[in-house]
């Protein structure tokens, strides 16, 4: 599938290797290091501390990492997360699956409608977040969608806003696997009698592994991250009812002057990071190896 | 062709996805109608549509009470900076991968891409720290090299993508006719490499605009961009729909305008490159 899985077809090419490419290269690798492994090593290192206002606190072993898992924001934030990142998932590949059938099946003006469908994407958290926040409030929002002010449903408008903002490269992602679905098959489905709709989700969408694997780390990577949208959306409220774990990071480093706190709990948000990444790489690995066998 | 549909059914498929299509810019259409409101027509109840007075008030105001210009000002510089900085160093590690490949490319590749998937609060004390050691916090140049460093995974895939569609015999043929490798870089390849060029320079720029975590912590009052602009007129009360509509109208217009004249390059841009 075309993204996540380059080079399957790296055609031997009479290269010359260029010396100041493979420089530039090695800098930027050596940059990206620093930043993506040694960064977050340090963190880790002194999450293991009792640092407040500067990280040169004393060493206290886990107990930062006792007190976040006995901290109620934090489980709220957790939780939150949870809910976020499942309803992203669902409705984003549901809605995202549901819109590239539709656009599959050809419509007018599909590369305007394909802009459209891009559109909340390519505009800032901030933004989605103020024009969210007017359509889900309770005074002079939309009728009945009044979510934002109820604190069980708070993080459910919070979901709806992600939505919006991310079904759409989904549809669009999902649509490109679509179109490069073969036309015979289409062809032996009809032959067969078989049904469109039973056609997409049996036989299409089967097919669409490595898209819909893509789309799904994707999501899952922008929930674990999701910050902006519920700063500009609800600002964590009301009371704690929307908190997310990149906020409480936030707040424990730059308002609470609790450095610690917040290593620890960007430890623990780097963790789970690994693990979905892991996961998909077994998936990929597994996939890989079904394939190979047949 | 299989997916051949009748003209009839072509027509409720457009109008079901146009009604899906309106729905979904709704929300846009409704802050860009808001800013043209009065506040008290912003608030109003049941809400007004089109049939309100249209005034200019809101943007005045805004104009007025902050430098639009600068925080406008620079979001350019910052987002055209990353962008022109990223494209300097992509293009020749996108180059080698592509036509140099080695066993590990795709290791490297994917290893890059990875680290697109850490949460940025992750790291962002040491790199806060690191600013304000260097003397960076608060200067466009140091928001320039983060959005850069956050965003070159994303250009050198994208790059490595267009650039592996570029047919190996011309390059051939561009040595046997004496090229050297600086020619055939800038010559050959960057010319046959525009159309990938330019959608990654404008998924970057979309990018580096929105950027909101890294510039609203490490920015204050001198290298602010839009995204602080907006973020400064935000109240929880609501008590100015109008004119919070108005700025961030001015701080989405460009997006819109830019999307709408390259709408190809925005689909392939959003999508990595995987829709051509």
């Amino acid at each position: 599938m075309p993204i996540l899985s380059p080079g399957q077809d790296s055609r031997p090419m009479p290269g010359r290797a260029a010396p100041w490419a493979m420089g530039v290269m090695a800098a930027m690798a050596l940059v990206a290091l620093l930043i993506f492994v040694l960064f977050p090593l340090w963190t880790v290192a002194h999450s293991l501390t009792g640092s407040r206002l500067l990280p040169n606190g004393p060493w206290v072993g886990l107990a930062q990492y006792e007190r976040l898992w006995t901290s109620e924001r934090w489980l709220i934030s957790v939780g939150n997360l949870a809910i976020y990142a499942v309803g992203l998932l669902s409705g984003a590949l549901g809605i995202g699956a549901g819109l590239a059938v539709l656009l599959d099946r050809r419509i007018r003006a599909e590369g305007l409608f394909r802009a459209v469908l891009l559109y909340p994407y390519a505009l800032s958290f901030v933004v989605t977040g103020l024009a969210w926040q007017w359509m889900l409030n309770p005074t002079f929002g939309l009728p009945g969608l009044a979510l934002l002010s109820d604190p069980d449903l708070a993080i459910h408008g919070v979901v709806m806003a992600g939505l919006w903002q991310g079904s759409g490269i989904v549809a669009v992602l999902i649509l490109s696997g679509l179109r490069a679905i073969d036309d015979d098959i289409w062809k032996a489905a009809r032959l067969d009698g078989i049904a469109v709709w039973k056609t997409y989700l049996f036989i299409v969408f089967p097919m669409l592994r490595g898209v819909l694997a893509t789309a799904t780390v994707l999501v899952l990577a922008s929930a674990i991250k999701l910050f902006d949208l519920v700063v500009a959306l609800t600002g964590g409220g009301p009371g704690l009812s929307t908190e997310v774990p990149a906020k409480y990071v936030y707040d424990m480093m730059f308002e609470n002057q609790n450095l610690g706190q917040g290593f620890a709990a960007s430890t623990m948000m780097l963790t789970l990071v690994l693990v979905v990444m892991l996961c998909w790489a077994v998936a990929v690995w597994w996939m890989g190896r079904r394939r190979d066998h047949r | 062709m299989a997916r051949a549909v009748t003209p009839q059914r072509k027509a409720i498929n457009t109008a079901a996805a146009w009604a899906v299509g309106l729905l979904i810019f709704f929300p846009i259409l409704w802050t860009i109608l808001t800013s043209f409101k009065t506040e008290a027509t912003a608030i109003a109840d049941p809400p007004v549509f089109l049939a309100f007075d249209w005034t200019l008030e809101n943007y005045g105001v805004v104009m007025e009470r902050s430098n639009y210009g600068r925080f406008l000002w620079n979001s350019i510089i910052i987002a055209g900076g990353s962008t022109l900085l990223g494209i300097i160093i992509a293009v020749p590690a996108a180059w080698s991968m592509a036509f140099v490949p080695s066993k590990r490319t795709k290791d490297i590749l994917m290893w890059m891409l990875s680290t697109k998937m850490l949460p940025a609060v992750g790291v962002l004390y040491p790199i806060y720290l690191l600013f304000i050691k260097m003397g960076l916090l608060d200067t466009k140049f140091g928001l320039v090299i983060v959005l850069m460093l956050i965003n070159l995974p994303i250009i050198v895939w994208m790059l490595y993508t267009y650039f592996k569609e570029i047919p190996g015999e011309i390059l051939e043929a561009a040595r046997m006719d004496g090229a050297s490798l600086k020619e055939e870089v800038i010559h050959i390849l960057t010319p046959m490499a525009v159309p990938g060029i330019a959608s990654t320079i404008l998924l970057n720029v979309i990018l580096a605009w929105n950027e909101a975590f890294w510039t609203l912590n490490l920015t204050a009052a001198k290298a602010a961009p839009l995204t602080a602009f907006i973020a400064s007129y935000s109240s929880p009360e609501g008590l100015f729909y109008a004119k919070l509509s108005a700025a961030s109208t001015m701080a989405i217009a460009p997006i819109l305008i830019l999307g709408w004249f390259s709408q190809k390059q925005l689909v392939s841009g959003l999508t990595f490159g995987a829709v051509k």
